[in-house]
């Protein structure tokens, strides 16, 4: 088929819409990291080094922050992944409401575009990506950016929400039961729940700012009656459950990929399923007070969320413990996406076990806000969410493109990044425990975490080595690969049994399902 | 429940998905639209005091956002009906109840924490005009109800008319809203003048903005219905929305005005 | 009543809490060795248990398949339930070592110096009980607790001691404390670990351990001083 541009622009097909996210997303990720790139120029030594503006600084970590979270990986995961995989993986044609889905794309674009205007307008936005009143208030910034971003995104996401719940609903195959899911789409329910309870919470509170700050309202304002603290818990009532809208899909693509490379059955699905991503979803919600443990809550809210942080470790636990008994008696191949799949059972080990501490109360009154923080988060979610996204793009590479990567540049980018994010993220807790608190553009009072800082900026250049080579293994799969064949890696599940790239309609007649059939069905 | 629909209609299915990519303009002149109708002109206004340059694309989004709604819905009941949207609602609701609850906790936590309430400078709450409001707002759910009634009986003129009042008595309602807080403000009471002020009007607003949205729907309804044209889907839908945004009058209501 | 409630949650630990913590930097640094040990265990098992499979397990014919065990209904359970109760188990524990401490960190001793500070952008101020202020130089007698409470002018900010373990937001509106243990004279570094705009990184000042006596003739100098400043300005 020729290509047809306005094909793709007004199209409502569920997997080019899943490509547009995937664009967006990493125009994110790309602008997003060449800020970080700039943070680690001007962090490599204390005092000023790139800009000697604080404010600079400030302006590349908001954007950092914002669009890593909110336009890199939300998008990619509930964007991309679940558009191109989900409708395939339950043998749907679409998604429920195709049109729908494609307002959410355009919805997100919108919200990209207000996040990238914070390069060329005056006074950017410079409240971090937690958008703290009264700073956020009070500032010359724009903290309207700010709000809309959130708003556009979060709308897109609502949308999505509704579209997808109902979609594995009402669409699933004839034949295909709740226990013959892919362990993804699973995730990608649990996530979009959360989306559709907390999302809202979270647009409330930046609309409350922005009403706080050009219309003159006082919720923020405790001269006027309001709180500081209202927003705090707002937010965070959005922005804790929303790590696991990250964490669950992206555990949930590690299931498939490794299951699909070791050929193997997941190990006890059931648990996994219902224990973990049912007993994340669960506690989800009710941990949100961990954020604010430095924060002056009533004692008995930090301390019964403190328990209930900690149990969030139970049903993590009980994923980890399938997702490493997939492996076990398995088949393992270590093509490219199974080698980031692997390496998130590694990352997300470090960055969950160094959740812990942050979790237990009194430990976390020393490590808050320090660069410990920064160490933990990214290790689980800039590290383990990404290497998680790459490895699905790399999965899916051979589906959506009809063409296969190489797999040397494949391999190369994986050791270059796997050992950049190690010399970057490490150093960061080490750093954090010597006391230095993040967000800051100097650091001359701890001279002795210079040489971690410089070492930390070296490490981010490769990464950037490593991300150059991932971009050109992925252009050189493209215009170069070999031809794919429609299932290259010998999987059971519905989205290899068309072709590749799969026509409209996904299939010209919908496979039929044999009772006993499932996506990993191997051996016997 | 329809868990079969892709067997059952596999023919027509594939008809219509196989043969070429699906495409429509409209998703994407709304995103443009609904970009040029808040974002935009709210930051060129409140943020950089670029007033003209907000007036510009508030006159070009909103007719841009009206086109695209118009040809959405046109395509929608065209087309391949997009049947599944009563459970579609449900989980819309559910999104919307949080935005509210966000608010009212918002709300609680401001004026339980306070030293007096109402605090000082506030005025009054009237009485009358939020009873009348409340009336009118829950007999639209009965005639709106009346309406949908009358659409699967078959009887398009009973249901033109039900529509025709539900929406007039809606429109009703945000009129007196509009009169009411023109009161308050001339009073002296407006959104900055203390957390009751921003509560309260941020509140009201919020829902009375809501009942627009339900209006608009209304008429999207109306509007081809009375060419011959009407959706089931639609209606339940648009009318599971209305009684939501009834309810949760309700509760502003009696938190905000009586409590 | 907490306090009455931890020990029923770890009475199995008992051994490991002879020494009740009596300061939030030395208890801090003790629990942070326990999780070391106890979350080092956690990772070693996970880790390694990996690192065996991807070896043992390599493809090594291509159409080679794996033939994980299909679990029984009950090996099911088991394997859900059991592990469950051993993470519950270390989760408790943890969450009792944590509630204990915590009161180390809540529960001010009677016998302390209690300073007010306020923060604003970008200082930190503090007032003595005598009425005496300070800016961003905090002087407290070593071997005496310190208690701070906090509140701010504008924006959010966190009095952050890292040598002190302890940490707290302040906040316009409201009123936070903390308090630490400067057991040694010398001078420790106190920074701004909360987010507060352009000069956030510089929010730093100093808490100046004295020996008492040197602290007691500078804290009645400074009171002196006060006084004769307002003599000298009547009604001021
Ligand atoms: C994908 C993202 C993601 C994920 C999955 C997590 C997972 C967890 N996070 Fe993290 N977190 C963030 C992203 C994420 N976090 C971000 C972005 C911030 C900073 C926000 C900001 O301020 O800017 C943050 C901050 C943050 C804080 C606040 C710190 C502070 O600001 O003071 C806390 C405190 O409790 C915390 C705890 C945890 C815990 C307990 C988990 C748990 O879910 C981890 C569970 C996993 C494991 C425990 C490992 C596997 C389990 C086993 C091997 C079983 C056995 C283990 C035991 C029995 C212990 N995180
Ligand atoms: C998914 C989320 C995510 C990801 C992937 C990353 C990735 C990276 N992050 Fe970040 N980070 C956050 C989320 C993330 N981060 C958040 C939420 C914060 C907190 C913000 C706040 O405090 O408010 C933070 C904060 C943060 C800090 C703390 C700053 C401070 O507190 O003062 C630092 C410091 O080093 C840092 C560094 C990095 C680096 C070096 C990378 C690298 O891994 C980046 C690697 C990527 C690239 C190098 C881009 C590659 C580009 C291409 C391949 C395209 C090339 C194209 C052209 C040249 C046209 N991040
Ligand atoms: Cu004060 Cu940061
Ligand atoms: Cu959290």
């Amino acid at each position: 088929m020729a290509f047809s541009l306005k094909e793709w622009v007004f199209t409502t097909d569920h997997k080019r819409i899943g490509v547009l996210y995937l664009i967006g997303a990493l125009a994110a990720f790309a602008v997003a990291g060449i800020m970080a790139m700039l943070m680690r120029i001007e962090l490599h030594s204390p005092g000023p080094d790139l800009t000697s503006n604080p404010n600079d600084y400030n302006v590349w970590l908001y954007f950092h922050g914002a669009a890593m979270i909110l336009g890199f990986q939300i998008p990619a995961l509930l964007g991309y992944l679940a558009n191109y995989c989900v409708p395939l993986m339950i043998g749907a044609r679409d998604v429920a409401f195709p049109r729908l889905n494609a307002f959410s794309v355009w919805l997100f674009f919108g919200g990209i575009v207000m996040a990238l205007l914070t390069f060329v307008v005056p006074d950017p936005p410079d409240i971090m990506w937690t958008g703290y009143p009264p700073y956020s208030i009070k500032t010359a910034g724009n903290t309207a950016f700010y709000t809309f971003t959130v708003l556009l995104i979060g709308f897109s996401s609502i949308l999505g929400g509704i579209n997808f719940l109902t979609t594995v609903v009402y669409l699933r195959a004839p034949g295909l039961g709740w226990n013959q899911l892919n362990i993804f789409v699973w995730s990608i329910v649990a996530a979009f729940v959360i989306q559709l309870i907390f999302v809202p919470v979270l647009g409330v509170a930046v609309t409350m700012l922005s009403l706080d700050k050009y219309l003159g309202t006082h919720f923020f304002n405790p001269a006027n009656g309001g709180d500081v603290l209202i927003y705090q818990n707002l937010f965070w009532f959005y922005s804790h459950p929303a790590v696991y809208v990250i964490l669950l899909p992206f555990i949930g693509i590690t299931f498939d990929i490794i299951a699909t490379f070791a050929r193997n059955r997941v190990f006890n699905y059931k648990a996994a399923v219902y224990g973990g991503i049912g007993g994340v979803l669960l506690l989800s919600g009710e941990v949100w007070v961990h954020h604010l443990y430095t924060a002056g809550m009533p004692d008995w809210l930090r301390l019964g969320q403190m328990v209930s942080t900690l149990l969030i470790s139970v049903p993590v636990g009980l994923l980890m413990i399938s997702l490493l008994g997939t492996l076990y008696r398995g088949s393992i191949s270590f093509r490219t996406p199974n080698l980031y799949a692997l390496a998130v059972n590694f990352t997300f080990l470090i960055g969950g076990l160094t959740g812990i501490p942050l979790a237990m109360a009194p430990l976390d009154l020393n490590l808050s806000d320090t660069y410990f923080i920064p160490g933990h988060f990214h290790y689980v979610m800039a590290v383990s969410g990404t290497f998680a996204i790459f490895g699905a793009i790399y999965y899916l590479f051979p589906k959506m493109t009809g063409r296969m990567y190489s797999e040397v540049l494949g391999w190369t980018g994986f050791i270059l990044t796997f050992i950049g994010i190690n010399l970057v993220f490490f150093p960061m807790m080490i750093a954090g425990l010597y006391g230095m608190p993040r967000r800051y553009f100097d650091y001359e009072q701890f001279p002795q975490v210079a040489g971690l800082q410089l070492f930390m900026s070296l490490g981010s250049v490769v990464i950037l080595l490593g991300a150059i080579v991932i971009l050109w293994s992925w252009i050189h799969g493209l215009l170069k690969g070999a031809k794919a064949p429609d299932n290259p890696w010998g999987s059971k599940s519905l989205e290899w049994t068309t072709q590749s790239p799969p026509p409209p309609g996904n299939w010209v007649e919908v496979p039929k399902l044999s009772p006993d059939w499932g996506p990993y069905a191997y051996g016997k | 429940m329809p868990r079969n629909t892709v067997e059952s209609s596999l023919a027509p299915e594939v008809e219509h998905f196989a043969l070429h990519w699906e495409t429509s303009v409209w998703p994407l002149v709304l995103g443009v639209g609904v970009l040029l109708v808040l974002p935009l002109p709210f930051s060129f206004h409140f943020v950089y005091q670029q007033s003209f340059l907000a007036v510009l694309c508030l006159g070009v989004g909103v007719p841009l956002t009206v086109v695209a709604i118009a040809g959405w819905v046109n395509e929608g009941l065209a087309g391949h009906g997009e049947g599944l949207s009563t459970p579609a609602m449900g989980w819309f609701i559910l999104a919307e109840a949080l935005l509210f609850l966000g608010f009212f906790a918002a709300y609680w936590v401001i004026r339980l924490s306070a030293p007096a309430w109402p605090p000082a400078g506030s005025v009054p709450m009237p009485t009358v005009i939020p009873a009348v409001m409340t009336v009118l707002l829950v007999s639209s759910s009965f005639t709106y109800y009346a309406a949908e009634a009358a659409h699967e009986k078959g009887r398009d003129d009973g249901f033109r008319a039900w529509l025709g009042v539900s929406i007039a008595l809606g429109a009703a309602f945000v009129g007196l809203s509009a009169y009411e807080w023109s009161d308050l403000m001339g009073q002296g009471f407006s959104i900055g003048t203390n957390a009751f002020g921003t509560s309260f009007y941020s509140i009201t607003g919020f829902h009375a903005s809501h009942v627009v949205v339900g209006l608009g729907v209304f008429l999207a309804i109306l509007l081809p219905a009375l060419g011959g044209r009407t959706s089931a889907g639609l209606i339940k839908a648009g009318g599971i929305y209305w009684h939501f945004v009834d309810i949760v009058w309700l509760f502003v209501v009696s938190q905000v005005y009586f409590l | 009543m907490l306090r009455r409630f931890w020990w029923l949650l770890c009475l199995w630990c008992a051994p490991l809490q002879a020494a009740e913590p009596s300061d939030p930097a030395r208890g801090w640094d003790r629990l942070w060795h326990e999780y070391l040990i106890d979350v080092g265990i956690i990772f070693v098992v996970f880790a390694a248990l990996g690192a065996y499979f991807m070896l043992r397990y390599r493809r090594r014919l291509p159409d080679e398949v794996g033939d994980g065990p299909k679990l029984t209904p009950l090996a099911c359970v088991a394997w859900a339930v059991i592990p469950a109760f051993v993470f519950i188990a270390d989760d408790f524990y943890l969450a009792a070592r944590s509630w204990q401490l915590w009161n180390v960190y809540r529960d001010v001793p009677a016998d302390r110096l209690e300073v007010k500070l306020e923060s604003a952008a970008w200082r930190w101020d503090f007032t003595y009980p005598n009425g005496v202020q300070v800016t961003n130089e905090l002087r407290v007698p070593a071997g005496k607790p310190v208690m701070l409470r906090m509140t701010s002018a504008d924006y959010v900010h966190s009095f952050y001691l890292p040598d002190f373990r302890v940490k707290e937001d302040s906040m316009p509106g409201r009123v936070t404390y903390l308090w630490f243990y400067p057991r040694n004279p010398g001078e420790y570094l106190a920074t701004c670990a909360e987010f507060c705009g352009m000069m956030h990184s510089k929010m730093t000042g100093k808490v100046i351990a004295m020996p008492p006596g040197d602290f007691a003739a500078w804290y009645a100098e400074e009171e002196k001083k006060l006084a004769e400043a307002k003599a000298k300005k009547p009604g001021g």
